[in-house]
């Protein structure tokens, strides 16, 4: 009894010295995301008086913002823009990596470490430049000022990247329970659908999340590829849109970011034990 | 069963072809020798859509800026001539590519720095049971799936010379003077301070990242080894140096490369800041390339400064991947 | 709702809007399409799409203008379907480098800051004869204007409108202490180090931003100083003006400003005065704009001045110059120069949607009253800017060099070094260097 509570006590002690610990992390992770969140809903005025304490609504909070966000602008169009091009490159990356992954980590390909390096390579090509060249391949294929343009654009860093983590991973997969079923009458191809596949979810799973998160983060290829007010994606809409000259529109920049960003940190974290067991496989071993 | 599956985790291909060629007669190798074809045309069938998309939209438009960079293209005159390494000298001759070239190097340095130790930190953190780790967890990644060009703009408004909330509380605190005092940081505007401030944004963007990629190094060392290892009487140090960073070494490795490859041509953070000021005191390189190959049209030599690494990172990074890959076997 | 249904990715609605889109703009690329192309009178617009890339303008109502009233009225008497896209100003560049290596994108597009025609003048349609037409309807062009759109001798864009950085100060700070309205530099300069140690300093950007590129150029031309000779051949940046501008920018930091200045983008002087701290700022009348806005009680206080003189009684102001272009890939360049006509036609118009902020670079249309400002009392002295207006290069033309020396920020930074305690020779000399090195960059090339 008595050493349950002290065990207890024990415990309660070690997660006082966590919390302490996480603390500052969380701090300085979320302090400026409870900044924008605020800002959000301030009134100008109340941003630009200095003598105000600043944590808080000196003037009644207000909606306005988002009225401008939902009414003004065609952020609407934009958050399913975002999604469906996210949905769309998280795709073509499946259908990429996950079989140049599996073939270059288990087909023994003759070439195979020399062609995963020079994939990986392709991230020292710097976009400031490449946009220019694949302004062109946009337009050859009728995509320009179509969202669809980023679909084709996106995956030029999401398979590389994608390729890399499932190569890692599929070699976790033990041998032996490939060649059994090859043994039992499946094909390469059956082997890898109906043996190699399946263990690999977790795998498969990361390297979806990180395709969506990925094209979240880009801003020149929308800037220079897809300039119609409803076809941009969050990222390039809401700076293209609502810095107007020298006027920054606070309130509605950071209630835009919030509005994506929190309902995919959520996801991400969902999916997080997911993704790590997924790096885990992909160059642990 | 064949003798190959009952080797049991033996994939070395030598190895198995030598047990399928003394247990089975002529015939029968033969027909490995079509298995050996089928299996490299499925492996090219399946490597080709990934393979020819990367040829196709970074290979191609890749050689495109390689001429650029060695012609005198500008991007109103539709003909370029070839001038050679001309535009490489031209960088050279200039100030402010070198200020850059430094800022660069400083900049992934520094920010290597600091994402290291907090993330290595965060990781030993996240690494214990304790109740509400999962929101926690959720928390320090908001940083990580907010849209860059958007939460930079954050910032720039919490660095703001005059209504700088970070100002404002060290002030309160009493660490700084009163608006307007000489001990008031001006973060963007002061040369000492403008390149460390670009630097934090990249370090409170990627730290949450940095940790999460080793805490799945940590997770991935097995229990029973480190068991083994207590048993025998290591250190905890002892168990760190020999066990854990072993192990987790080539995890650690990748998110390195991946960050320094991101870190080196990521310009929005210091293009929506300062632009590279004041007086060129925060510019790295490509921002320079930007201004220069963009904004003032100049494409050969913007292309020159902005493919100026390569030519080192690419060596270094080859080799680099391929002792990594060594190890992983 | 009709955005998102766009937005769809179902294969239908995607061919169809592709193909409307592709058609309409007379995108390359599909040689069925030029040929139906080809086959049209050129003078037919109609039933044709015009496609526009402009900024996002300060003023969002004048966008709303733009959009839905200008380009649409225009559009249904004409048969076009006229669609506008955004983006800000400094970004424009990126773009249009991207639509050139594409060969497509739009028919008509601006520049605003960075006036690229002399860059891409080949790549773009010949408009003189809107040009022409159009100074000859509205009594002449403004002297400055020609240079920002010529090359060898034929005119490639037309200017639209600049924007004025004049000298917004608060009446209420100057009359209690006495001081006189900035109506020159110097008498700018000592309200601010009257008004400094009262808490409110002034501030113009020593940084790497547009505005800094203007104000600093305004106050060297003001003090005579020059950047180019009308050739465009000879840079005069090293002169006894310039370092008199230099030493004066020093003293006026010293004694008026704060270190903040060196962080400063565009938007900061908006904010300096609308918080009620600078006694003056010298920036676009979106500085009076957001603090109207914002901040009614200073905003009574704020009033506008004639741009300060130099030394010698000369005044310049350097202005945000923006000018429309026609790509020579574009298929509807008929319908885009009519357009164009219609636009300068209509410039009043804008300038009332606008809230004065548009100046025009005609004669004709710079009479008083115009629009807004004239009618505005603290307004009203921006009618008197029009023969001062300069732009980068001035009095020299606004060359492709320039353009980089604008990019790379050297004449700011000559101003920073100054401020930041380099004596004035070294300055020069460093600066001079950089002008020259990419002077001679170009000339090589």
């Amino acid at each position: 009894m008595a050493t349950a509570q002290t065990l207890r006590q024990k415990e309660r002690r070690r997660h006082l010295w966590i919390y302490a610990g996480l603390t500052p992390f969380v701090f300085i992770a979320v302090f400026p995301i409870y900044w924008m969140l605020i800002t959000a809903f301030k009134q100008d005025p109340d941003l630009y008086r200095m003598d105000n304490i600043p944590f808080w609504f000196n003037l009644a909070p207000t909606l306005r913002h988002f009225k401008i966000l939902f009414f003004q602008t065609n952020y609407g169009a934009w958050i399913v823009n975002t999604m469906t091009i996210a949905a769309w490159v998280a795709l073509i990356t499946l259908v990429t990596a996950v079989p140049a992954g599996y073939a270059l980590a288990r087909l023994r390909l003759p070439a195979a470490e020399n062609i995963g390096i020079s994939v990986f390579m392709t991230y020292l090509v710097p976009p400031i430049i490449l946009f220019l060249p694949l302004s062109r391949v946009v337009a050859m294929l009728g995509l320009q000022d179509e969202w669809w343009a980023l679909v084709v654009v996106y995956p030029t860093f999401t398979i590389p990247f994608g390729t890399w983590l499932l190569m890692g991973f599929f070699k976790t997969v033990p041998m032996e329970m490939e060649e059994a079923a090859r043994v039992d009458g499946c094909g390469y191809l059956g082997a890898f659908l109906r043996v190699v596949l399946p263990v690999s979810v977790p795998g498969v799973l990361t390297a979806v999340i990180f395709a969506f998160t990925l094209s979240m983060q880009d801003f020149l290829y929308g800037l220079a590829f897809v300039a119609p007010g409803d076809q941009k994606p969050v990222p390039v809409g809401v700076p293209t849109e609502l810095i107007r000259g020298d006027v920054y529109y606070w309130g509605s920049l950071m209630g835009a970011a919030l509005l994506v960003g929190l309902p995919v940190a959520v996801l991400y974290n969902f999916f997080l034990d997911r993704f790590i067991q997924g790096i885990t496989g992909g160059v642990g071993k | 069963m064949t003798p190959a599956s009952l080797q049991g985790g033996g994939p070395e291909p030598t190895a198995r072809a030598a047990v399928v060629s003394v247990a089975v007669p002529l015939r029968s190798r033969l027909m490995f020798q079509s298995q050996t074809s089928r299996r490299l045309a499925f492996g090219y069938l399946l490597l080709a859509p990934a393979a020819l998309y990367v040829l196709l939209l970074v290979g191609a438009p890749f050689v495109f800026s390689l001429y650029l960079a060695v012609s005198d293209a500008n991007v109103g005159d539709p003909v370029a001539t070839f001038i050679g390494l001309e535009n490489f000298r031209s960088a050279l001759e200039m100030d402010v590519f070198w200020i850059a070239l430094q800022n660069s190097v400083i900049f992934l340095v520094v920010a290597a720095i600091f994402k290291s130790i907090l993330g290595t930190s965060l990781a030993f953190l996240l690494l214990q049971d304790f109740p509400g780790k999962k929101l926690i967890r959720g928390l320090v990644v908001i940083p990580f799936t907010l849209p860059i060009a958007i939460s930079v703009l954050a910032w720039k408004w919490m660095y703001d010379s005059q209504f700088s909330v970070i100002n404002w509380v060290l002030s309160r605190v009493g660490l700084i003077g009163q608006y307007g005092t000489d001990s008031w940081p001006i973060w963007l505007g002061d040369p000492k301070l403008a390149l460390l401030a670009c630097i934090a944004v990249n370090v409170w963007r990627t730290f949450p990242f940095s940790a999460i990629v080793l805490l799945a190094g940590f997770t991935s060392v097995p229990l029973e080894v480190l068991d083994a290892a207590k048993v025998d009487g290591c250190s905890f140090f002892q168990r760190f140096r020999h066990v854990v960073a072993p192990m987790i070494f080539p995890i650690l490795m990748i998110g390195f490369l991946f960050d320094t490859v991101f870190t080196l041509s990521d310009l929005s953070v210091v293009y929506l800041l300062t632009q590279g000021g004041p007086a060129n005191a925060s510019k790295i390189l490509p921002v320079l390339a930007y201004q220069i190959g963009i904004q003032a049209g100049n494409l050969g030599r913007g292309a020159a400064i902005a493919l100026f690494l390569v030519p080192l990172l690419a060596p270094a990074m080859f080799l680099f991947l391929r002792n990594l890959k060594r190890r992983e076997y | 709702m009709t955005d998102l249904q766009q937005a769809k990715p179902s294969p239908s609605t995607f061919n169809r809007r592709k193909f409307l889109a592709t058609a309409g703009a007379g995108v390359a690329g599909s040689s069925l399409l030029t040929m139906l192309d080809a086959k049209q009178a050129p003078a037919q617009i109609k039933g044709t799409t015009l496609r526009i890339l402009q900024w996002s303008h300060f003023i969002p109502a004048y966008d709303t203008w733009f959009d839905s009233k200008l380009t649409k009225e225009w559009g249904d008497q004409n048969g076009v379907k006229v669609r506008v896209d955004h983006i800000p100003h400094l970004e424009l560049p990126a773009r249009m480098a991207a639509e050139y290596a594409a060969g497509a994108g739009h028919d008509i597009i601006m520049n605003g800051s960075s006036i690229l025609t002399r860059l891409y003048y080949k790549s773009l349609a010949d408009l003189t004869d809107v040009y022409d037409a159009a100074g000859k309807k509205h009594g002449g062009w403004i002297p400055t204007a020609k240079a920002l759109v010529e090359a060898e001798g034929r005119y490639y864009g037309i200017p639209l409108f600049y924007i004025l950085l004049p000298m917004t100060y608060r009446k209420d700070l100057f009359d209690a202490n006495g001081l006189k309205a900035p109506d020159t530099w110097e008498l700018a300069r000592v309200a601010a180090r009257t008004l400094k140690p009262k808490g409110h300093p002034t501030g113009i950007q020593f940084s790497q931003c547009a505005d800094a590129n203007l104000n600093w150029r305004s106050v060297l031309f003001s003090f005579g100083g020059a950047e180019l000779d009308p050739s465009g051949e000879n840079i005069l940046i090293d002169s006894k003006e310039t370092r008199e501008a230099l030493k004066f920018a020093k003293a006026l930091y010293d004694e008026g400003m704060t270190a903040e200045v060196f962080s400063w983008d565009d938007a900061s002087d908006n904010r300096y005065l609308a918080s009620g701290i600078a006694c003056w700022v010298h920036d676009a009348i979106s500085a009076y704009r957001t603090t109207e806005d914002t901040n009614p009680d200073v905003f009574k206080n704020t009033f506008i001045g004639m741009e300060p003189a130099g030394p010698n009684g000369k005044r310049v102001n350097t202005c945000a110059a923006n000018v429309w272009m026609v790509w020579k890939f574009s298929k509807n360049q008929q319908a885009a120069k009519e357009f164009l006509t219609h636009m300068v036609d209509t410039f009043s118009e804008g300038m009332t949607s606008s809230r004065g902020y548009n100046m025009p670079y005609l004669n004709g249309l710079a009479k008083k009253p115009m629009p807004v400002i004239g009618t505005d009392p603290k307004l009203q002295i921006l009618q008197d800017f029009p023969p001062i207006v300069a732009f980068y290069g001035y009095p020299g033309p606004f060359i492709t060099p320039i353009q980089e020396v604008v990019n790379l920020f050297v004449l700011p930074d000559m101003f920073t070094r100054v401020a930041r305690g380099q004596s004035v020779e070294d300055v020069m000399k460093w600066g001079m260097g950089e002008y020259r090195r990419i002077f001679a960059k170009h000339k090589r090339a």
